[in-house]
């Protein structure tokens, strides 16, 4: 059965106020694309998770479509830290429920096999933890482990109403490979309870089924699957596209300021119709094609 | 003659850092100089060491160093593509990560350590990057490893937030915290640190050459432990710095002056 969709329709199938689980790894196979639609379409109050925070996220937070981010911290790397996540931190203009990427994981995982909680040895002793401890509604717990009498610190489970899954290859069904490290990724399409799957290439289904060990993602948890290349950019998507360094470099300084970021969301986000409009405005199929990839280098 | 060599700060500090990993080791590494120290000793004295990141890379070979854990440019050549459910899980959870290597904001005489925020956490605070799998590695690696600036804004009596706890208060407050392993080193630009077994309170193990132990108390917050003889770090050879220059940081993103 075809799940094959536009973009816009698949980001109407989320209702205000969702939690979604975003693909991206601050600069690596981000749902670009998706969050520009995200915010052209007004989705206000959502929920927004992921291991390491992404500049998926950081647009979101900054066009303040986002009311509560779930995430283990993060940053573009060296090049700077996320700013539009860090001045709404500041500002307290978003809720945080801040973990570590094991903890981020642990939650994914428990959600994926439907567990009621599960133990952790990390966050112990730690001010993250401390402020765990003061969400108005209980993450974490303690409990005794039934064998050794031991105490352990317990996490709760994370179920995404959606997961937003940025991937190199899917059929129209939503099996989908993804390419390269996978992080968090697996674990939260499957503790979600629906997955959209943005593909950068289409294939058929005969193609998936003659390797099908490379399917990490089944179509039968997919939802609705989006073909739209270049839909990370500006982030990497591996073995497909480089991350764009300068445009990187655009975006980390408008996000300096509110001022700055709006005036970035009115040229590359609102002021377009659509992901082709935005690919047009940076630099269309000449610049995308200086992004290809080295099919041995991977970038 | 190795005295003569020139070599900046940063090179020592990878050097120094290459020296805590032994050969057959896992170890487990994020963003700088620890990128270049794992690579300089895997190449040197630890051809056997396993390198791990944290997003799912196991043993990569890149011949440009990258921008970060997600540039792909750091995953060239890897042996394992896989997640974080498998290192930071399987691997660190399981309790299988020799060496946890970590940077940051401020770290305090316990080596606690801070990467979230600088400021009043319930006031006015800057945000920094958070933990990552910072704080993972500092509960479940078998010792880590912290690399930081020497600034008396950094090297502080008490950290802001405790991201990634260290020993705490000290005198076994971190086993009954249920935590193993903790920090074994801190390497700065001026010197290294240990702790002290029973206090666990940081002490001077070594001063880079071209340093004084004034410089070094100085330019810190809190007063370690400095034992009578403290021996001076041994300095770079021509041959890793050859390495790091020619072959692992040739554009001197971390390790360069």
């Amino acid at each position: 059965m075809t799940k094959l969709t536009t973009l816009a329709e698949a980001v109407a199938s989320i209702p205000p106020g969702s939690h979604v689980a975003l693909s991206g790894f601050a600069t690596a196979r981000c749902a670009i694309a998706f969050a520009h639609e995200i915010i052209r379409q007004g989705t206000s109050r959502l929920t927004t998770s992921q291991c390491v925070g992404g500049i998926d996220a950081d647009m979101m937070v900054g066009a303040g479509a986002v009311e509560r981010i779930i995430y283990g911290g993060g940053s573009r790397g060296r090049s700077g830290q996320h700013q539009c996540i860090c001045r709404a931190i500041e500002q307290g203009a978003v809720a945080t429920e801040e973990f570590s990427s094991l903890s981020m994981t642990f939650r994914y995982l428990a959600g994926a096999l439907g567990l009621p909680f599960i133990p952790i040895r990390s966050l112990n002793g730690s001010d993250i933890l401390d402020r765990l401890q003061q969400q108005p509604q209980p993450v974490v717990g303690r409990l005794n482990d039934p064998f050794t009498g031991d105490d352990w610190l317990v996490l709760k489970p994370l179920v995404p109403d959606v997961a937003v899954m940025q991937v190199q290859v899917a059929d129209e069904e939503g099996n989908a490979w993804i390419l390269g490290p996978r992080w968090d990724n697996v674990e939260q399409a499957k503790a979600s309870k629906r997955t959209i799957i943005i593909t950068e290439h289409l294939v058929s289904t005969e193609a998936i089924r003659r390797e099908p060990e490379r399917t990490v993602i089944p179509g039968f948890r997919v939802s609705h699957v989006v073909h739209l290349p270049y839909s990370a950019h500006p982030s990497s998507v591996y073995g497909v596209y480089d991350f764009d360094e300068q445009h990187m470099g655009l975006y980390a300084e408008a996000s300096k300021t509110p001022q700055g970021f709006q005036k970035y969301l009115d040229e590359y986000v609102n002021g377009v119709k659509d992901h082709w409009e935005y690919i047009e405005r940076v630099g269309g199929l000449k610049r995308m094609a200086e992004l290809d990839a080295d099919p041995v280098l991977g970038y | 003659m190795a005295a003569d060599l020139e070599y900046s700060s940063f090179e020592l500090m990878a050097v120094t850092g290459a020296r805590e990993l032994n050969d057959g080791e896992i170890v487990a590494v994020g963003l700088g100089l620890p990128v270049v120290a794992s690579f300089l000793a895997k190449r040197t004295h630890a051809p056997h060491l396993t390198i791990l990141l944290e997003l799912g890379i196991v043993d990569p070979e890149p011949i440009d160093i990258g921008e970060g854990l997600s540039d792909p440019r750091f995953w060239y050549r890897a042996k394992v593509h896989t997640s974080f459910a498998d290192m930071l899980g399987m691997v660190l959870h399981r309790g299988l990560v020799d060496v946890g290597f970590l940077g940051g904001l401020e770290v305090d005489a316990y080596g606690n350590l801070n990467t979230t925020l600088l400021g009043d956490p319930k006031g006015k605070f800057r945000r920094f990057t958070g933990s990552g799998g910072g704080n993972d590695l500092a509960s479940c690696a078998r010792r880590t490893v912290i690399i930081i600036r020497h600034e008396v804004r950094k090297l502080k009596e008490a950290v802001s937030f405790i991201t990634s706890p260290g020993y705490m208060a000290g005198y076994g407050e971190r086993e009954r915290a249920g935590l193993v392993g903790g920090p074994a080193r801190v390497i700065t630009d001026k010197a290294v640190f240990g702790f002290d077994p029973e206090s666990k309170r940081m002490r001077l193990e070594a001063i880079h050459p071209n340093t004084t132990l004034e410089d070094v108390l100085s330019n810190m917050a809190f007063q370690p432990i400095v034992p009578p003889n403290v021996p001076v770090t041994e300095p770079p050879t021509a041959e890793q710095l050859r390495l790091i220059r020619d072959e692992i940081d040739p554009d001197g993103k971390y390790a360069g002056s």
